[in-house]
């Protein structure tokens, strides 16, 4: 077949372009893998009381994850496509790493020393990280589905994003299971199992993101 | 013709053929066309043979993925992107790593060899594997696509909805890239 013959197929009968494509197939991923983390986590795990729901710091932990669900959503978004502008999420990245290292560095000095030890390990340091990459897993797979069919041209890159984002998706879940309240704690524990979840995205785009 | 000159010429009709021009977007791809090939041409000297293949396989995708141009940026950018992915790509598959040198890219148009930049034909038959897609999904192309029906008629003609048809036409090119990419 001529070149010349290829295009008047593809151009006959095209219609407009679709609109808000790459928003279109991230939405339900984001929200179905919210859906299934948090349905395993809180199965699996169980729902904290309602007294660690009135505590700051439970919050703090799930604005946290759920910050950084956002700005892990944003980059795949910009990374999805073939070029990307990618200045303004990583600034809201930063922004996000340093209030929480901020926070959880101000909460350790703020803490009587002997305490500071006791708070940081809480009791479940040892199972915290691998929950949350556990819990990243369903979004994970679902967000690889989802950048398959879009046009990511940097796809080490665009793997850690997904990364990112499942991990946090996975925290976010986990917050709902997990009853430590110490700044100090998520800052370091919530951070290393997003960063696992991260640095295995980055492994899995080059194989899972071909095109 | 330079980059800009390129850009300038294509933008219009780009945003046009983006709203639904399907004149637009016709003129657009060819001079998209025309532009990858001397792209590929120049990068695959030692390679004359699969330089409209891959032209062919680029506006294939350029196709499916038209929804992934962020209007803040130059189509040019958009199409060089998907096409040194393809070329990368092409590299990957004939394992060729020494090729991912871009050596060319620093060159400006004068020093670059001279590259022949009409159509050459293509090695691999498009309207063959068209007829290996699924029984419909080759019906809706066929019709609407090559025959030039309308959906309405099309859908009078086969009896099924036009929404259904355009899924089958959508769901027909997707497997058609697919076929591309496996054949090559």
């Amino acid at each position: 077949m001529k070149t010349e013959r290829l295009i008047d197929i593809l151009a006959r009968g095209a219609g407009p372009a679709p609109r808000h494509a790459v928003e279109r197939r991230l939405w339900p991923v984001a929200l179905m893998g919210l859906g299934a983390s948090a349905l395993c986590g809180v199965i699996v795990l169980g729902l904290v009381p309602k007294s660690v729901m009135m505590q700051w710091g439970w919050w703090v932990k799930l604005g946290y994850a759920v910050s950084l669900v956002a700005v892990g959503g944003w980059l795949c978004a910009r990374l999805a496509r073939p070029v990307q502008r990618l200045g303004a999420p990583q600034i809201a990245l930063m922004v996000v790493l340093a209030c929480m290292g901020a926070l959880g560095i101000g909460y350790w000095f703020s803490a009587m020393p002997e305490l500071r030890w006791l708070e940081l390990l809480g009791h479940s340091w040892s199972t915290c990280p691998r929950n949350v990459v556990l819990l990243a897993v369903p979004p994970m797979a679902a967000a690889f589905w989802a950048l398959r069919g879009l046009a990511p041209t940097r796809p080490r890159l665009a793997g850690a994003a997904i990364g990112l984002f499942a991990g946090a998706l996975g925290a976010a879940a986990y917050a709902l299971s997990c009853t430590e309240l110490a700044p100090s704690f998520v800052a370091v524990w919530y951070t290393l199992g997003i960063a696992i979840s991260t640095g295995l995205g980055a492994l899995l785009g080059p194989r899972l993101l071909r095109w | 013709m330079g980059l800009d000159a390129f850009e300038s010429g294509l933008l219009p009709l780009w945003q046009r053929a983006q709203a639904g021009d399907e004149a637009a977007y016709r003129d657009a791809l060819l001079r998209i066309a025309a532009r990858l090939r001397r792209y590929f041409g120049r990068r695959l000297q030692s390679l004359p043979d699969e330089v409209e293949d891959l032209v062919q396989e680029t506006l294939l995708v350029l196709h499916l993925q038209r929804g992934t141009w962020d209007p803040g940026l130059p189509v040019s950018a958009w199409v060089h992107a998907i096409a040194r992915h393809k070329l990368v790509d092409l590299f990957r598959r004939r394992g060729r790593r020494e090729a991912l040198h871009d050596t060319l890219e620093d060159l400006d148009d004068a020093q670059h060899p001279v590259v022949d930049p009409t159509e050459a034909p293509a090695r691999r038959d498009l309207g063959v594997l068209l007829e290996s897609l699924p029984m419909a999904q080759q019906r809706a192309i066929v019709m609407t696509k090559i025959e030039g029906l309308s959906m309405a008629e099309a859908s009078a003609r086969t009896g099924v909805s036009v929404a259904a048809l355009k899924v089958q036409v959508h769901r027909g090119m997707k497997q058609l890239a697919a076929l591309v990419k496996d054949d090559a």
